[in-house]
């Protein structure tokens, strides 16, 4: 008996070697651990396998693992014991990140390094392909964080605005689907506030949607107060007056008056909202249980083009449309970052995964994905052939210069070209304008390229961390939250609970009274 | 051969992986939300989480009032209906077990589907989503759990002490009154705790039966760990001040049918 078990240990020891030895192959492919947002990128994996094989001459695996706050990601990063070694926070996270010494700069791409086969252009720094604006945005507002700048920790990889994703055709309904009355109202859309003071419109009221978001509701809500005068001749602690201030200085200043001013003007609008969504505003928007939401431009666009109906118009229209207010307004940026918990040896991996997002194909495959804007500048992808193609093949373009013949023929086989020729698509795609907001929604910004009545990049502020004014925001957004149970109604609900009760024991009693019980047993007996 | 200390598998040691289970999964986390709620965002000891919870500045305290007005009045509403239901279930269980099935089945649907389409019911009929609704829902969602120990209690009580009250010149109310209801309290107590505890902890059904307009204990507690990195402290003082309530709770409950067959579920 003891010989056999000592045999068999033996014998599973020598399976247990061997299967080892097996493992042990010489070519072991890279490995990459990428954090990001949940839907934030598109089916990237075997074009990224490609390029890095191209590169590098090895294979690649990814774990791609996502998360659906900055908070949450903030949490696993600094609490966790996370190995990621490349991560994609919004731009105060990374703030906070910088402060707390978590990342590592990225100074990269060492040219040489990477030049074996391969032609220099195209892959080496594409962060250089990343919009201007953005940069100089990022510069202004984050430039200096205890002495570390942060265009040296990340690489911007989608910004958006914030904005107003409202039902259109209900707007129309009410008779304020106008140009004049949307701009004359701007954020107080969000308000049911028509800029004068006024209910924008009765039927409004029950039907705005906030986002349970403590920071894109705060900037909201001053610019609402600034623009409707309610910060006029008020000043910060530093005895500037709030109106004289720029979106940027605005949207970032935090003191006790200003909450205050916050938390009461959100405990009025309480009345006007149909409540706060997380993740269900497109829906109750299309099912019309509310008409107005607090959305981001890339959501927004989503649940646009989501909108179609072809019941609507004389051939179809999209039911729901978006607005980014005129005037101050917020803007924000997501991007590529290196935590200090990194793997050192996937370090070549990571500069190629945030260049290979970099590249206009990427990025042109991106927007159509995700519907934000990527940060890539728009002119660097339409100096790229491959970015155009990949454009003219989603958006259906009977363009023979981008797409083979293949392609052409299984778009016209499919359902059709929707535009005639680049040029058309073009039009429409970078110089879109929208009839009430004048903007183009996927690139808002005011520069050469795009169409007049786009935005200075300076009426948007950039948020950053509240920082230590943190736990009285979230006070007041606690108080805020809380406010509107108040004891009288509930007061009166127990007074029904009660009446119930008594009605309930009453019922009882009657029937107890009346004898039925005895009768049904009774019969039952016999 | 010699006596050794070896391990024995017995039927006890069938328990031990879910023994393992709990001092992970639920002693060790407790404990650390009882540390977590000493100290501040770099770690070092600290009251002042209790201090900021109990001087109700960011109105905590009056998030736990409403919450456990709430919990009170879904609980009253839920006995009201549930006792006379589960009565009359026990009355004729023998011939309509398919009755009883009926109050169970809602609990064989996943809660969240159920309220979801109790406010899609809502919207469709143009109610407005309020207290009215989030109560509604609760009540609809705890119902079974009020009804389910109740019916259990009524149906054991012997018939004879009915009878001998009847013989010993009760009328009809007297025996409810007097015999039938302090018999099924150890099954009110416990219909009691299993209502009142997850309705004041509750905040799904607050969330999508309101739009998130009505928030209550368990959207703070959410709002502290989930929407910022630096209040854990406060979220963890909140979380044991859920738990003292909790213990309370089931104490009473305990102490109430001490002697009783039935004790508290939980």
């Amino acid at each position: 008996m003891k010989k056999l078990s000592i045999a068999l240990c033996i014998l599973m020891i020598a399976v247990f070697l061997f299967t080892l030895v097996g493992c042990d192959r010489p070519q072991e492919p890279d490995t990459l651990v990428v954090y990001n947002w949940a839907d934030y990128i598109y089916d990237y994996e075997d074009d990224f396998k490609a390029y890095y094989k191209g590169i590098t001459g090895k294979d690649i695996e990814i774990t791609y693992v996502t998360f659906d706050t900055n908070e949450t990601m903030l949490t696993k990063i600094t609490k966790g014991d996370s190995n990621v070694d490349v991560v994609c926070p919004s731009e105060y996270a990374i703030q906070k990140l910088i402060e707390m010494d978590y990342l590592i700069p990225l100074n990269y791409f060492d040219e040489s390094k990477y030049t074996k086969g391969m032609t220099t252009k195209g892959y080496v720094h594409n962060a250089n392909n990343v919009d201007k604006n953005i940069v100089d945005k990022i510069q202004q507002t984050f430039g200096d964080i205890g002495g570390k700048n942060m265009l040296d920790y990340m690489v911007p990889y989608m910004y958006g605005t914030l904005g107003v994703l409202y039902n259109k055709y209900q707007f129309m309904e009410l008779g304020i689907y106008d140009k004049d009355i949307m701009n004359q109202a701007n954020w107080g859309l969000l308000f049911n506030d028509n800029g004068k003071g006024q209910l924008l419109h009765e039927e409004l009221t029950g039907q705005i949607l906030m986002k349970d978001s403590i920071r894109d509701t705060y900037a909201v809500t001053l610019f609402y107060l600034l623009e409707t005068g309610k910060l006029n001749g008020l000043r910060d602690a530093d005895g500037n007056l709030y109106t004289d201030l720029s979106a940027n200085q605005l949207i970032n200043s935090v003191d006790d008056n200003l909450l205050e001013i916050v938390k009461q003007t959100l405990t009025q609008q309480k009345q006007q909202l149909f409540g706060y969504e997380v993740d269900f505003g497109k829906d109750d928007l299309l099912k019309g249980n509310a008409m107005v939401d607090l959305a981001w431009s890339g959501d927004a666009l989503y649940a646009v083009e989501e909108s179609w109906n072809d019941n609507l118009g004389e051939e179809g229209d999209y039911e729901l449309s978006y607005y980014v207010p005129h005037g101050a307004g917020n803007i924000w940026f997501d991007g590529w970052v290196i935590p200090k918990t990194y793997n050192p040896a996937h370090e070549e991996a990571i500069k190629l995964f945030i260049n290979f997002l970099n590249s206009p194909t990427s990025a042109a495959a991106n927007m159509m994905e995700i519907g934000y804007s990527s940060a890539v500048a728009p002119d660097k992808i339409l100096a790229d052939n491959d970015a155009k193609s990949i454009l003219a093949e989603v958006y259906c373009v009977n363009a023979p210069e981008y797409l083979d013949k293949a392609t052409l023929d299984a778009i016209e086989a499919d359902n059709g070209f929707d535009y005639d020729c680049w040029e058309d698509f073009e039009e429409e795609f970078f110089f879109y304008c929208d009839e009430i907001d004048g903007t183009n929604w996927r690139y808002p910004l005011e520069s050469d390229f795009a169409n007049a009545e786009n935005r200075d990049v300076s009426t948007f502020g950039v948020m950053r961390d509240f920082g230590a004014k943190n736990k009285d925001v979230v006070t007041m957004w606690n108080y805020v939250r809380s406010a509107g149970v108040n004891a009288l109604p509930m007061f009166l609900w127990m007074v029904l609970a009660v009446a119930v009760v008594v009605g309930g024991a009453y019922f009882v009693h009657f029937l107890v009274e009346r004898g039925r019980f005895k009768q049904i047993v009774n019969n039952k007996k016999q | 051969m010699k006596a050794k200390s070896k391990f024995r598998f017995t039927r006890k040691a069938l328990a031990y992986p879910y023994m393992l289970f709990l001092l992970i999964f639920v002693v060790v986390p407790l404990v650390i939300i009882l540390i977590n709620a000493f100290l501040t965002d770099d770690n070092s000891f600290t009251l002042n989480n209790f201090v900021e919870f109990f001087s109700d500045n960011g109105g905590g305290l009056t998030v736990l009032g409403n919450s456990l007005l709430i919990g009170v009045v879904t609980t009253v509403i839920c006995l009201a209906i549930g006792y006379p239901v589960a009565y009359f279930l026990a009355k004729y269980h023998a011939s309509n077990k398919v009755l009883v099935l009926f109050f169970i089945m809602p609990m064989w649907v996943n809660f969240l589907m159920r309220t979801l389409s109790t406010k899609a019911i809502f919207l469709a009929l143009d109610v407005e989503l309020g207290m009215g609704t989030v109560l509604f829902g609760m009540v609809y969602n705890y119902l079974p759990y009020m009804i389910l120990p109740l019916h259990t209690t009524l149906v054991s009580i012997d018939h004879s002490f009915i009878e001998a009250s009847e013989d010993l010149g009760a009328d009809k109310f007297t025996v409810m009154t007097k015999t039938i209801i302090p018999l099924s309290l150890p099954g009110i107590m416990s219909g009691i705790t299993m209502t009142f505890i997850p309705a004041i902890s509750t905040f799904a059904i607050s969330e999508v039966l309101s739009s998130s307009k009505i928030f209550l204990f368990g959207d703070a507690i959410n709002m502290h760990f989930s929407k910022t990195t630096n209040s854990f402290g406060v979220g963890s003082v909140m979380s044991l001040v859920m738990l003292v309530l909790v213990i309370v709770c089931n104490v009473i409950t305990n102490m109430t049918s001490k002697d009783e067959g039935v004790k508290s579920a939980l």
